[in-house]
C-alpha cells in the first residue's frame, strides 16, 4: 500500500540558509534546493516527506507550514516584500 | 632513556618577534608558576619511561561511554548523528571544564591537572546556542565556494562609467563591512569553551564565508577599475559590533541586523546587478549570508527562551538594540551606499531619482525584514525601532 504524502510545505518567504536541509532524516531526504531560483529557495517534496516536523523548530523565519493545520499558501509578512521591488523592478525595465 | 630531565635550565622559547619587556616578563612568570605542575607529568612519564614500564592506563574504559559505535545516517555522520549517545553528546547548560578536553572523554581523574584557560569566559549555554546551529553547519561545509575559480571573471562585461562606479562603490562598501563578520566571530570564538564545539565549528565556517565575500567584492571592484570611497558612517556601526558587551548582544547587531540588512541587499541582487557576473556573486553570498542571519535568529530565540531572567533579559536588550539601530542606521544613511544602489537599481546616473523610488521600496522591505526577524526571536521591536520603516526621502 502507497504511503500517504506529507503535510508540510516550505513558503516563498525561505531565505535559503539550509537549517531544514540537513535536520531532514538522511533516508528521507525530502528537502531539496530549488533549481534556477536567485533566492536559494528550498521546497519539500511530498512524495517523500514523512510529516515528522524536525525541520519546522530550526527555521529562522517560520516559512515551514502544516498543510494539515494552516492555510497559507504563498507566504505573507516582510520576506514577501521583496515581490514589491520585483514588480517595480519589472515596471521600470518595460518603459 | 639514561636519567630523569632536569628542568632547572628550561626556559621558554625566545620570540623573533619584537615584544614588549613587560609582555615577556608576564609570560616568563606565568611560565614559572606553572612549571612544577607540568614538570611532574614530565617527571612521572619519564621515569616511568625509564623503568620500561607501559602504563596502559588510557585503555581502561571506566566511567566512558565506550562500546557504541556512532552509526553514521545516509548524509554521512553529522554532528547530529553523533550527539545522539549520552555523554558526549551532551550538550551543558553551562561549561565547568574551561580547557581544551573533549567532551565525552575520560577526563575527570585528571581534573586537578589540567591549565584553566582563563579566556574561556562565555560559559552558559544561553549565551551562544542556536537550536539549527549542528545543521547549519553542515549546511555551510556543503556550500562552500571559491572566489577565484566559481566566478566566471573573464566574462565580466565593462559597463557605462556610471554604472561601473556604482557596482565598484557598491563592492568597496561590501569589502568594507564583511570583514568585521569574521573579526566578530574570531573575538568571541576563542572565549567559547570546548564544550560548545558546534558553535565554535559554525562560527569557524562564518569566519571563511566572510574571508571570501571580503575577497569577491575587493576582486570585482578591481576587475571593474578599482576600489572607490570607504565611509566614516560604515566604521562606526563596525565599531559598535566589535565592542558589542556580549556575545549575545554583538551577534544580535551583526548576524540578525546587519548582516540581516546586507541579505536584505543581496536578495535584492538580481535587480542591483547590472551584469550576470554580478548576479552570480550576489546569489552565492546570499545563502552564505542567510546562514549567518539564521544562527542570529535562532541565537537570540535561544537567549530569550533560556534567560534566567527575562525581566532583565528584555530590558537589556532593548536598552542595547536603541543604540544599536541608530548606530546601524548611521551606516545604511551613508551616501556611499544609497546613491551607488539606487543608480545601478535606477539603470544610470540619469534615471537615479527613479532608482531612488526602487532604494526607497528596498529601505522599507529591509527594515521590515528586521522587524521579523526579531520577532521570530520572540523580541518585539515594532513599537521601539529606532530605524524609520520609511526612507528619510520618502515624503
Amino acid at each position: 500500500m502507497a504511503r500517504q504524502p506529507g503535510h508540510f510545505y516550505i513558503d516563498a518567504t525561505c531565505i535559503g540558509c539550509g537549517a531544514c536541509d540537513h535536520a531532514c532524516p538522511g533516508k528521507v531526504d525530502a528537502i531539496y534546493e530549488v533549481p534556477e531560483d536567485f533566492l536559494g529557495r528550498f521546497a519539500i517534496r511530498l512524495e517523500d516527506c514523512i510529516d515528522c516536523g524536525i525541520c519546522v523548530p530550526l527555521c529562522p523565519v517560520a516559512c515551514i507550514h502544516d498543510a494539515r493545520t494552516e492555510g497559507i499558501t504563498e507566504g505573507t509578512g516582510a520576506y514577501a516584500k521583496i515581490r514589491e521591488l520585483q514588480a517595480w523592478a519589472e515596471q521600470q525595465s518595460g518603459t | 632513556m639514561a636519567s630523569t630531565p632536569d628542568l632547572s635550565d628550561v626556559k621558554p622559547l625566545p620570540s623573533e618577534a619584537p615584544m614588549h619587556p613587560t609582555t615577556v616578563a608576564a609570560y616568563e612568570a606565568a611560565f614559572e608558576a606553572h612549571q612544577h605542575r607540568w614538570g611532574e607529568i614530565l617527571q612521572e612519564n619519564a621515569e616511568r619511561m625509564a623503568r620500561g614500564s607501559y602504563s596502559l592506563h588510557w585503555m581502561n574504559t571506566d566511567g566512558s561511554g565506550w562500546g557504541k559505535r556512532a552509526k553514521p545516517s545516509s548524509r554521512g555522520l553529522t554532528y547530529t548523528d553523533i550527539n545522539k549517545y549520552k555523554g558526549s553528546g551532551e550538550i551543558p547548560t553551562m561549561a565547568t571544564w574551561k580547557n581544551f578536553t573533549p567532551r565525552g572523554s575520560i577526563r575527570e581523574p585528571y581534573a586537578d591537572k589540567f591549565p584553566e584557560v582563563v579566556d574561556y569566559e562565555v560559559l552558559d549555554k544561553w549565551e551562544l546556542w542556536s537550536d539549527n546551529v549542528e545543521t547549519l553547519f553542515e549546511e555551510a561545509k556543503a556550500r562552500q565556494w571559491n572566489a577565484t575559480k566559481d566566478i566566471a571573471w573573464s566574462e565580466l562585461e565593462a559597463l557605462p562609467e556610471d554604472l561601473e562606479k556604482a557596482t565598484c562603490q557598491l563592492s568597496t562598501f561590501l569589502t568594507e563591512v564583511e570583514f568585521v563578520a569574521g573579526d566578530f566571530p574570531a573575538k568571541w570564538l576563542y572565549r567559547i569553551p570546548q564544550e560548545f564545539l558546534e558553535v565554535k565549528s559554525f562560527l569557524s565556517t562564518q569566519i571563511m564565508d566572510e574571508a571570501r565575500h571580503q575577497e569577491v567584492f575587493r576582486k570585482r571592484a578591481m576587475a571593474g577599475g578599482g576600489l572607490l570611497h570607504a565611509s566614516p558612517g560604515f566604521e562606526w556601526a563596525l565599531q559598535a559590533i566589535m565592542e558589542a558587551p556580549t556575545h549575545t548582544m554583538g551577534t544580535f547587531l551583526l548576524n540578525l541586523l546587519g548582516e540581516g540588512l546586507v541579505l536584505s541587499i543581496f536578495r535584492s541582487g538580481e535587480m542591483i546587478a547590472k551584469t550576470q557576473v554580478d548576479k552570480e556573486i550576489f546569489r552565492r553570498c546570499l545563502q552564505d549570508e542567510a546562514r549567518h542571519v539564521s544562527y542570529g535568529v535562532m541565537q537570540l530565540k535561544s537567549y530569550i527562551d533560556n534567560h534566567p531572567d527575562p525581566q532583565k533579559c528584555m530590558d537589556d536588550l532593548h536598552r542595547f538594540a536603541d543604540v544599536g539601530e541608530m548606530v546601524i542606521l548611521t551606516s545604511f544613511s551613508e551616501a556611499a551606499l544609497v546613491e551607488p544602489t539606487a543608480i545601478l537599481l535606477g539603470g544610470g546616473l540619469k534615471k537615479i531619482d527613479d532608482g531612488m523610488d526602487g532604494m526607497a521600496k528596498l529601505w522599507r522591505m529591509s527594515v521590515e525584514e528586521y522587524l521579523a526577524r526579531c520577532d521570530r526571536a520572540g523580541f518585539d521591536r515594532s513599537e521601539r525601532c529606532k530605524i524609520p520603516l520609511d526612507a528619510p526621502w520618502v515624503a
